[in-house]
């Protein structure tokens, strides 16, 4: 009888302990995204996104039947306090993965502590160059679009719809809007396109009120005002400079984020039409079958249609999943890296025939860029319009060029 | 210069600042009479905002948004005041206090907001008789920003006839100099700075919902329209109704030719005004006292 208590006794330590270890044995990926403030939005897009990949890999399954977790932390876009974040997510919570990541600032941040703790940090919507470029270090991966990319593959578009003379730049003053019209100005001069700035604005980032830059622009009379804003301050833009004619004036030309899906949903009925953007996810193109699974899951789960950044965070979930698959587990960071360079992987974003790749040698994904101009669409609701007449430049022709990452690392040095 | 050009970047920079002057007035007035910075007054224009949003998803009726944004946010306003900034008036260390209370009150009303509309930005239609733009010979001005121009005006006529010609005003105007007295004359000191806090939090709801149109509303818009109205308190003078004005026009103005001539330096300028300002009259320029006393 005793015995028997004893052994019962094991039986459910043994059980108590198995599901410990069992429960030990998830794989940690130690997510920062800002959940709140203007940049919220996209906090919350990609925690969702998350969730979609997380359930479709687990599903599938990972070897020594582990899962995958992903935890989510606030870092409210601010540089100090994500890397006191990630820090905590490696030492105390003990993630094998650095991930997410908004602002280009706090990723210029974590990349450092990637680097200091040996754990891999894949960026899903930070976008500037200088990570894959001149702050370049081998535990860093990228799995959505840099500025460079959406800017190359600007000046094609322009080079091919003979868009150029005057130009005029509106953009936020910061990194963000500082790079893309230098990458923009860098790719037209290897292409060779000729064109005249006639002027540069710069308002501050989240600018209420751009009335005076608006009425500043239309007197500097350019062919092309080419923009570089962001989320809402797009939205902002368009609504007060609708009002002026603007639109009418001069060709509307926003390469890296006018297309956002959050951009139409806002403005509805009031985007003009005929407006040249891109974006690094489209609700609506291309039409395959990844990307309409893609967003409909999403759609089902929240009950919105994404924004761009959902598909970045939903990207990376898979791009790990694969490296464990290869390596078969996911302690050996180094053989981490290894699989995951060069890795090919079927996304959303990829147009039919086409497969993003991670480029060994910047950790950089590969992906094509499509650049559309505002066609009545109200298959998305509650926006009115979304980006057509879409045309497409391969990944291979857009990625930053050694010569351009050499003049980075030489201008950012001094 | 034209004097196209300069009639068209004048009219832009007098709409901006007739929207900024709606926010920093009130912010002003709060100070003058209850010696409170709020520092979130800011929120109270995002509220408004966002109250002006959801009348007008169920009434789609511009003017009920207005109304709506006014009054939801003078009652929050004065729910706070009686709930919470009454309760620390009159303490040593209350000046900390406030900056703590009213800080916490931006953090909350951020996160209230994205509990009930959601993280997405939001925005409203301009009413349809405002929706399109006049043409002054070469000259394009949206309807709408003159609207916001005359509504500004209006505004600031009704406070001048209500702050020097009626009862009420004067007590508002003595409380402001020295409460106590006032207490002492028989004045229900604290009713008047409940009716004071509620209708400054009510300007910054109406200056938030007649904003929509404009720009994009989203949890933290707040933060982003209190630095402008604090360098235009801190120059017009704090607590000076008409030094906020003045100094709205100057901002507007200022940043309206700065950008058309030196776009490089635009967002500098607004702060180059302030440090002027305060190395001649540190207390602002409507302020009585001179610079610093020479000893």
């Amino acid at each position: 009888m005793k015995r028997k208590t004893v052994s019962l006794a094991t039986a459910l330590l043994l059980c108590l302990t198995s599901a410990v270890s069992f429960a030990a044995e998830t794989i940690k990926i130690g997510a920062l995204y800002p959940m709140s403030g203007r940049g919220g939005l996209y906090g919350q897009d990609s925690e969702a996104a998350i969730k979609i990949a997380l359930a479709e890999v687990n599903a599938k399954g990972l070897p020594g039947g582990r899962k995958l977790e992903a935890i989510v932390t606030d870092d409210q876009s601010k540089p100090a306090l994500a890397v006191t974040l990630a820090k905590r997510y490696i030492t105390e919570d003990k993630v094998k993965f650095l991930y997410g990541v908004v602002s280009s600032g706090a990723a210029l941040a974590v990349t450092e502590v990637s680097k200091e703790y040996k754990t891999i940090f894949v960026g899903s919507d930070h976008a500037a160059t200088d990570l894959t470029a001149n702050a370049f270090q081998k535990y860093y991966f990228r799995v959505s679009n840099n500025t460079y990319q959406s800017m190359a593959a600007g000046a094609m578009y322009m080079q091919e719809t003979k868009m150029g003379g005057k130009i005029a730049y509106i953009g936020p003053d910061y990194a963000y809007g500082r790079d893309q019209i230098a990458e923009l100005k860098y790719s037209l001069g290897k292409l060779g396109v000729k064109y005249e700035m006639v002027g540069e604005f710069w308002p501050k980032l989240y600018e209420p009120d751009y009335t005076s830059y608006i009425t500043a622009i239309i007197k500097a009379k350019p062919d092309v005002l080419v923009s570089g804003f962001w989320g809402g301050d797009t939205v902002a833009f368009i609504k007060q400079a609708k009002a002026y004619g603007l639109f009418d004036k001069m060709k509307y030309f926003h390469p890296d984020g006018g297309g956002n899906y959050e951009v139409f949903s806002t403005l509805g009925a009031e985007c003009p039409e005929g407006l040249i953007m891109s974006a690094r996810h489209h609700n609506n193109w291309p039409d395959t079958k990844e990307n309409k699974d893609f967003v409909q899951k999403f759609h089902k789960a929240t009950g919105r249609y994404p924004s761009y950044a959902a598909e970045g965070a939903y990207a990376g979930i898979l791009v790990i999943a694969e490296a464990i698959r290869k390596v078969g587990n996911a302690d050996d960071t180094e053989a981490l890296i290894k699989a995951m360079e060069g890795m090919k992987i079927k996304l959303p974003e990829d147009p039919a025939g086409f497969t993003s790749y991670i480029d060994p040698k910047t950790h950089q994904m590969a992906q094509a860029q499509a650049i559309g101009v505002t066609v009545k669409n109200d298959k998305f609701p509650p926006a009115k319009y979304a980006l057509g007449n879409m045309k497409v430049y391969a990944a291979d022709k857009i990625m930053p060029t050694q010569e351009y990452i050499d003049i980075l690392t030489k201008s950012k040095k001094k | 210069m034209s004097f196209e050009i300069f009639i068209s970047q004048f009219f832009g920079g007098l709409s901006v600042a007739m929207l900024l002057f709606l926010v920093a007035s009130g912010l002003t007035l709060i100070f003058g009479v209850a010696k409170v910075f709020n520092f979130a007054h800011g929120s109270f224009y995002m509220i408004g905002a966002y109250f002006s949003y959801q009348a007008i998803a169920l009434f789609d009726n511009f003017w009920i948004g207005a109304v709506a944004a006014a009054l939801g946010a003078g009652l929050v306003g004065m729910l706070l005041e009686i709930c919470f900034i009454r309760r620390i008036a009159g303490r040593e260390e209350e000046g900390a206090f406030q900056i703590l209370l009213t800080y916490a009150f931006i953090l909350i009303l951020d996160d209230a907001v994205k509990f009930i509309w959601g993280p997405a930005y939001k925005t409203i239609s301009k009413p349809e008789s405002l929706a399109g733009s006049m043409d002054f010979g070469a000259v394009t001005i949206p309807t709408y920003n003159l609207f916001i121009i005359v509504l500004g005006l209006v505004i600031v006529v009704s406070a001048w006839y209500v702050l020097s010609r009626t009862k009420t005003g004067k007590i508002i105007l003595a409380a402001s100099t020295d409460t106590q007295m006032v207490g002492m004359l028989g004045v229900n000191v604290s009713l008047v700075m409940s009716l004071v806090f509620g209708v400054a939090t009510a300007m910054g709801g109406l200056a938030g919902a007649m904003a929509a149109p404009l720009r994009t509303i989203a949890p933290g818009t707040g933060v982003e329209v209190i630095i402008d109205s604090l360098i235009v308190v801190v120059i017009g003078g704090l607590g000076n109704f008409w030094g906020a004005l003045f100094a709205a026009l100057l901002i507007g103005e200022v940043n309206a030719f700065g950008i058309l001539w030196m776009p490089q330096w635009a967002s500098l300028l607004s702060f180059a005004v302030m440090i002027v300002v305060l190395i001649f009259k540190p207390k602002g320029l409507f302020s009585r006292e001179k610079g610093r006393k020479k000893i």
